[in-house]
């Protein structure tokens, strides 16, 4: 079909055709990049966490926050370690456990807590970012609501959309109601393994709308007709998330309308099916957990919930019960300090299982005075 | 299974290993054999039974046309074979409810292989592979177009309706067109009508030939090899040299390069203003479909490169697809630049047999705009892309008889031709693009009539796609020299590394030629 060329090159069109030095030069300036990228980054980058800080809600993606976050640490914090309820879901960060652990007991607690973590997502989060908190005092919050229902606990086939997808095992255990193919998985078991991907995830999260630079210069503004902000910008403005403190939030502290007591006319009411520890997978996430950080010399404490028993009717209560009694014989086994914390007035709870500002602050005052917390702590 | 994909790189890892391994024996071509198996298998297992199929067929007939004469025996026989055709297919169609279109497949295609052996000659084997192969093609590919169509046509005449193509599936089978069907159904073809024309010699070992048709490299989207280039290099052990693995390796970067870097980065604007057309102004469509232009070349490209990477690494040598097409300075200079190996297979398989250059006139013209139009149809069945063929065979046409005015072809500044190739040329993609022929018009129109409106299209994005093109002028200039120096490679070769690292957007957005 052809007729009529103008003189082509002879060879590939393109000159980027490598020797094998210019490989090996190419690929060590690369693995160099990479790695030396996200240091360098940490002196461009202003991060300097306010009193009582705790990872903004924005960023609780940002595993490589995370893990600088745990690193910037002073040496005698002691980091509380989570999901929502040490983060605390409606409290200002101010108004969280690990702010009223330290003004109870004059040592410095930090909140390492997650929004939506899970045991099984809190153990990939440990293990694969959380190295820094080796041969410290972590203080471990064991919240029993995850193993009080077998959709939560993961046990179901039904498809589920999960929080933090990238901390689960991705391969072993299985994970039936967890669906992703497997270029996901193993994208996902290599982000959390390198820290050039999780670095670039953390500029995503923290500059580019939680999208990649090219998403970024095409989102919309979300009106209709939709317009472009960032069509013209190369590089984002100063606009992206205050990595160092929160935006006042509506949605939490004391002036929030959802810091509000718990609905109490379902007082008594509420039924949960509860899994059995055997069977738990999230439980088992969690003794993996306390095993590994117990492994990395850590010295540990646990925090059995309290859990809102006041919504339980008799048999969720007598079941949950029953849970924790079996739990605690295993802490008991291994050998690992715990403390079951008295439960919290009903007023001081915001729903099964986050108390509210006072509630953290009765708990933690409640939580200085036990003796194994004293020991622990070395007072 | 997509190259730019984590499961590839692990396929591809173990892949080469046991080819490593077994290299020093005689299994390493069963190896490869095994691992297009996978690949391919790997989209569905059943696609496996057509290319198996395919290429089952087209190593028999071969073998049979072999021990056949050149001619066949005129007389009664042929309408006897037409006659079996069809009380084959008649009979296939009385089977159980869901079966018959399976039934009358097997009838068919067990009538047209007893009708070849009937007959007994070269030229009738030729037949057989062919109807054999665009048969699977055509129901596939172009059966729900077809009756869809032909449905319309009924109804106006008041008739009854065919049943549709999903309708003759057997019961639990879906009706999906299969992964680069298009592509081996013609490399499988192209070495029978080798085979038959002299150009060849037959493929003794099944082994050979059928890594020959699967190879996973080029498997779902070419580029289309000849038997005269591949079936050469799996018929003794390659030698793998450094520079194969390095090259390989060159080639494969910036194929991944184009795809994620560039191509998806593309798609996701070209999506953006196609997916609301009546929101857009003109500019806007009219940048959009330049950069689907761009958008489909990264994309095919990046994909070729890749297949050649892959290959090379193993000591195969793919043959070239492109060659900076959008600096083409003519619409045929464009076709030896674009999709080589299927402009090249249309060339010598339709054009040529038809006539080609040897004619004049009317027939010349009248055997591109026919070629043209087969070529547009095998990238979809769809009047849009018939139309977009048809372009291109007129425009070719028009563009011949330009070269042979003087001013044009000595006078007109060669900067300004590429830049008429180019617009033409994406001009013409709207048809390729668009969802149907209504929206190609309304999006042809709305360039032309619509205002300004500012086009929103990222300035990261065309400055991007204008360095690209820029170091393609630079490539094919006196400059090139410069493009080539070792620094200037490795400079290169890290800046893709770092954006696809830093930059590329997420997901695993499916190769566009995957459809064909």
């Amino acid at each position: 079909m052809t007729h009529e060329t103008s003189q082509p090159p002879a060879s590939d069109p393109t000159a980027v055709r490598l020797s094998a030095r210019q490989w090996l030069c190419t690929l060590g300036l690369s693995l160099g990049f990479a790695w030396l990228l996200p240091v360098a980054w940490t002196g461009f980058e202003s991060f300097k966490p306010v009193p009582h800080y705790r990872v903004p809600y924005e960023l609780s993606n940002d595993y490589w926050l995370y893990e600088r976050w745990l690193g910037q640490l002073p040496p005698d914090a002691i980091p509380v370690v989570g999901d929502s309820v040490v983060w605390g879901e409606y409290t200002a960060h101010d108004g969280t456990l690990s702010r009223f652990l330290g003004d109870a007991t004059g040592t410095p607690f930090a909140n390492a807590g997650i929004n939506g973590l899970y045991p099984l997502a809190l153990w990939g989060l440990i293990e694969h970012h959380g190295g820094v908190l080796h041969n410290r005092r972590v203080l471990l919050h064991c919240n029993l609501l995850w193993m009080s229902d077998p959709e939560v606990d993961m046990q179901l086939d039904k498809e589920q959309t999960l929080n933090h997808p990238g901390l689960i095992p991705q391969f072993m255990p299985t994970i039936s109601c967890y669906r992703a193919d497997i270029d996901l998985r193993l994208g996902r078991a290599l982000e959390r393994r390198l820290e050039p991907f999780s670095w670039v995830r953390h500029l995503q999260q923290a500059y580019f709308g939680q999208e990649s630079l090219p998403e970024w210069t095409l989102a919309d503004n979300g009106n209709h007709p939709p317009s472009y902000p960032n069509t013209y910008r190369l590089l984002p403005g100063v606009e992206g998330v205050n990595l160092s403190t929160e935006a006042v939030s509506p949605d939490r502290g004391l002036a929030s309308e959802r810091h509000e007591p718990w609905l109490a006319n379902q007082s008594g009411k509420v039924n949960m099916e509860w899994v059995t520890l055997e069977s738990s997978r999230q439980w088992r996430a969690f003794c993996r957990l306390a095993k590994r950080l117990k492994g990395r010399g850590n010295e540990l404490l646990v925090v059995v919930g309290p859990l809102n028993e006041h919504m339980m009717n008799d048999s969720t209560r007598e079941k949950h019960r029953s849970f924790r009694s079996t739990a605690v014989v295993w802490l008991e086994g291994e050998e690992i300090r715990f403390v079951v914390p008295e439960l919290l007035p009903s007023e001081e709870f915001a729903d099964a299982s986050h108390p509210l500002t006072e509630g953290y602050e009765r708990l933690a005052k409640r939580l200085a005075k036990e003796s194994v917390f004293r020991a622990w702590l070395g007072q | 299974m997509l190259f730019h994909t984590w499961t590839f790189f692990i396929f591809f890892i173990v892949t080469i290993a046991g080819f490593w391994a077994l290299r020093p024996t005689r299994f390493w071509l069963h190896w490869i054999l095994l691992a297009s198996a996978v690949f391919y298998g790997w989209w569905h297992p059943y696609y496996l039974l057509l290319v198996f199929y395919s290429t089952a067929l087209d190593y028999y007939i071969v073998a049979w046309m072999e021990r056949s004469p050149h001619l066949a025996k005129p007389g009664w026989r042929f309408a006897a074979s037409v006659a079996l055709l069809i009380g084959a297919i008649a009979v296939g169609l009385t089977a159980p409810a869901g079966w018959g279109g399976l039934a009358a497949a097997i009838g068919f295609f067990a009538a047209v292989l007893a009708a070849g052996h009937w007959r007994r000659s070269r030229r009738d084997w030729l037949v057989v592979s062919i109807i054999n192969n665009l048969s699977v093609l055509v129901f596939f590919k172009y059966a729900g177009f077809a009756i869809e169509n032909l449905n319309i046509l009924l109804a106006r005449l008041g008739a009854g309706q065919l049943p549709s193509a999903e309708s003759l599936m057997p019961p639990g089978w879906e009706y999906v067109l299969p992964v680069g069907i298009s592509f081996y159904t013609f490399q499988s073809m192209s070495y029978t009508i080798d085979f038959y024309r002299g150009i060849i010699s037959r493929e003794r070992s099944f082994v050979r030939f059928a890594a020959f048709v699967t190879f996973f490299p080029q498997l779902v989207a070419g580029p289309i090899e000849r038997a005269k280039n591949l079936l050469p290099q799996f018929s003794k052990i390659p030698r793998v040299k450094l520079v194969d693995i390095t090259d390989g390796a060159s080639l494969f970067l910036v194929g991944l390069f184009k795809k994620l870097a560039l191509a998806n980065y593309l798609g996701l604007y070209v999506d953006r203003i196609y997916g609301d057309v009546g929101l857009q102004g003109g500019v806007a469509l009219a940048l959009a479909t330049f950069a689907f232009g761009w958008q489909i070349y990264f994309d095919f490209s990046g994909y070729t490169d890749m297949a050649r990477g892959v290959a090379r690494c193993m000591g195969f040598r793919l043959m070239l697809n492109f060659r900076n097409p959008y600096l083409a300075v003519s619409l045929a200079d464009f076709w030896s630049r674009w999709h080589i190996s299927l402009s090249t297979w249309f060339r010598d398989y339709v054009y040529i047999p038809l006539g080609g250059n040897r004619v004049d006139g009317l027939n010349l013209q009248r055997n591109l705009l026919i070629t043209f139009v087969i070529s547009g149809l095998w990238h979809g069945a769809a009047w849009t892309f018939l139309i977009w063929g048809a372009l291109h065979g007129l425009g070719l046409i028009a563009n011949r008889r330009l070269e042979q005015a003087a001013w044009w072809r000595d006078r007109f500044p060669s900067l300004a031709k590429r830049l008429v190739v180019f617009v033409f040329v994406c001009l013409a993609w709207v048809f390729f693009r668009a969802e149907s022929l209504s929206q190609a018009t309304a999006i042809l129109q709305r360039i032309f009539v619509t205002g300004w409106a500012d086009p929103q299209m990222p300035l990261l994005l065309l400055l991007l796609v204008v360095s690209v093109w820029v170091y393609q002028f630079v490539y094919e200039s006196a400059l090139r020299s410069w493009l080539e120096k070792p620094s200037v490679k490795v400079v290169l070769a890290l800046a893709m590394i770092l954006w696809m690292l830093l930059f590329a957007p997420g997901g695993t957005e499916p190769f566009i030629y995957f459809q064909f």
